[in-house]
């Protein structure tokens, strides 16, 4: 019988603790393990060696990276507008761990059952636009503020084509919530069902977590890092937390619609599901490593002119297929 | 309409792109944990020049014959030499380099008529002031210049001695070739002499 963490804990409030800390205890030891993913990735597609130095392949050197993060003096600029400078990194963080607590694990590994996980999924996802604007705005730096407007258009002009690619998930499954949507792929994923929603969700993700190609809106070269230029030390670092956490949820996500969650032979859910989700960030790394950096206009019409045309025909389609069925 | 024909074109390139990165991705990496271990040196390459061991000696083989000194289009050499007792060449008593001034022509080495110039294989040499570019090319030599001395010397004293068995031999047969045509009472013919002394 699955039981969730409300029925563990009897209280609510004493649930929602032990998943928080559940939630932040995974994040950062992910976002650790993914930082020295990609620059193991990276140097190895480069033909270079990577981080060697600390521990087995170098496996702790983010850690101690994270120790020196920790240690430095955290500067606040001059005429910044506080409130919005201080608090962007924790709007940033909010929504990721709301998120967290929404996937089903595999099929006991539940925090809760929502029946609207989906929707709560992408009206969280949509919040963490509110933490970079907070960054851009509150910086009082130009810098800050073009990249924050940057990401802004980017996370509207892709969270559409998203969207039309999770409804024809939901039309197939007649659900919204994640766990049942999971429940129905146990013998054949949707990505045979739904290749093209498929691929367009994960372009579409892809450029929701402002990785590149699609990563405007931190341009080194010439946003000097986007909306967070003025941050340092920890608070740069939660911005750095939440990109990789973003990272893992949209895999992860991806995995429950598309890759049929949990579902595998031999092993148990949680490890199929982890596996698929590491397969789809490695494969978001191999295109950060493969691909150059989109122009602005590029980025939009991609969008706007591509990406919404086909997930507007894909759900179409779908719609009168399963009409027709 | 001509974009959308581009679509299967462009997914196609960057499919192909990815290939190229994932194969790359697992060959093995090209760089090296440089402080502790070091790049193998390309055989053509250029660096401070230094005097190599030739086997034969033990040590280096240069004759200060001053002909890189000579050839060097920066005037970076400077030697100085004289003949040991019992060695018919003469052995450099100091050979500096000033790398600073160095071109990497080469010439020197292209000159050098007992091969005993070659290029350093520390290609990481660094310093604080001029002072520091300036080497000491015998200075790794120096506490094996005895040893060489004394192969040198017997090598001579062989050749000598080797030399002097010939030229005894050469003798003793034109003695012998005397002799026997005085024995013979023939033709004193010159070319006949000639013939049997060598």
């Amino acid at each position: 019988m699955p039981r969730d963490f409300v029925d563990i804990f009897g209280n609510p409030w004493l649930a929602a603790a032990a998943a928080i800390a559940v939630i932040m205890g995974f994040l950062s030891l992910n976002a650790l393990m993914l930082i020295w993913m990609e620059r193991k990735v990276s140097a190895r597609m480069q033909r270079r060696m990577g981080p060697t130095e600390r521990g087995p392949f170098g496996l702790l050197q983010t850690m101690f990276d994270m120790i020196k993060l920790l240690g430095k003096e955290l500067i606040t600029p001059t005429h910044v507008s506080r409130k919005l400078y201080l608090s962007a990194p924790v709007l940033m963080f909010v929504p990721i761990v709301a998120i967290c607590s929404l996937f089903p694990l595999s099929e006991n590994w539940v925090f809760h059952k929502y029946d609207i996980a989906l929707v709560l999924v992408l009206a969280f996802s949509s919040m963490s636009i509110l933490g970079i604007f907070a960054a851009g705005w509150g910086s009082n730096n130009k810098y800050s503020l073009l990249g924050a407007i940057r990401s802004i258009l980017q996370n509207i002009a892709y969270e559409v084509p998203l969207i039309l690619a999770v409804l024809a998930v939901v039309l197939v499954a007649r659900s919204l919530s994640l766990y049942e949507i999971a429940m129905e792929q146990s013998p054949i994923p949707y990505i045979l069902f739904q290749p093209l929603a498929a691929v367009i969700f994960f372009i579409a993700a892809t450029a929701e977590t402002n990785r590149a190609p699609f990563d405007i809106p931190e341009a080194e070269s010439e946003l000097i890092g986007g909306f967070h230029t003025e941050y340092s030390g920890m608070r740069f670092g939660m911005f750095f937390f939440a990109e990789y956490s973003n990272m893992v949820i949209v895999c992860a996500l991806a995995t429950i619609l598309f890759l049929g969650g949990w579902h595998g032979p031999v092993l148990p859910g949680v490890v199929w599901f982890l596996i698929k989700v590491y397969a789809l960030i490695f494969i978001m790394m191999w295109f950060r490593w493969t691909f150059p950096r989109l122009r602005f206009d590029q980025l939009l019409k991609f969008s706007w002119l591509l990406l919404v045309p086909l997930a507007v025909a894909n759900l179409l389609v779908t719609a009168l297929v399963l009409k027709l069925l | 309409m001509q974009s959308l024909l581009d679509i299967p074109r462009g997914a196609r390139s960057l499919l192909k792109g990815m290939g190229v990165t994932i194969r790359h991705f697992f060959r093995k990496p090209v760089t090296v944990e440089y402080p502790r271990k070091r790049a193998p040196v390309a055989k053509a390459h250029r660096n401070a020049i230094v005097l190599i061991e030739k086997d034969d000696i033990g040590s280096h083989n240069c004759i200060a014959c001053l002909q890189c000194e000579k050839i060097c289009p920066s005037a970076c050499i400077s030697i100085t030499g004289s003949r040991p007792d019992g060695i018919a060449f003469k052995r450099p008593d100091k050979f500096d380099v000033d790398f600073a001034l160095c071109s990497d022509c080469g010439l020197c080495l292209d000159v050098c008529p007992t091969d005993t110039l070659g290029y350093s294989e520390v290609y990481d040499a660094a310093g604080y002031s001029r002072a520091d570019s300036k080497f000491d090319l015998l200075e790794a030599w120096r506490d094996k210049e005895g040893e060489a001395l004394g192969t040198l010397r017997e090598r001579e004293r062989k050749k000598k001695e080797e030399r002097e068995a010939k030229r005894k031999a050469a003798e003793e047969a034109k003695a012998k070739a005397a002799a026997k045509e005085k024995a013979e009472g023939k033709e004193d013919d010159k070319t006949g002499n000639g013939t049997a002394a060598s």
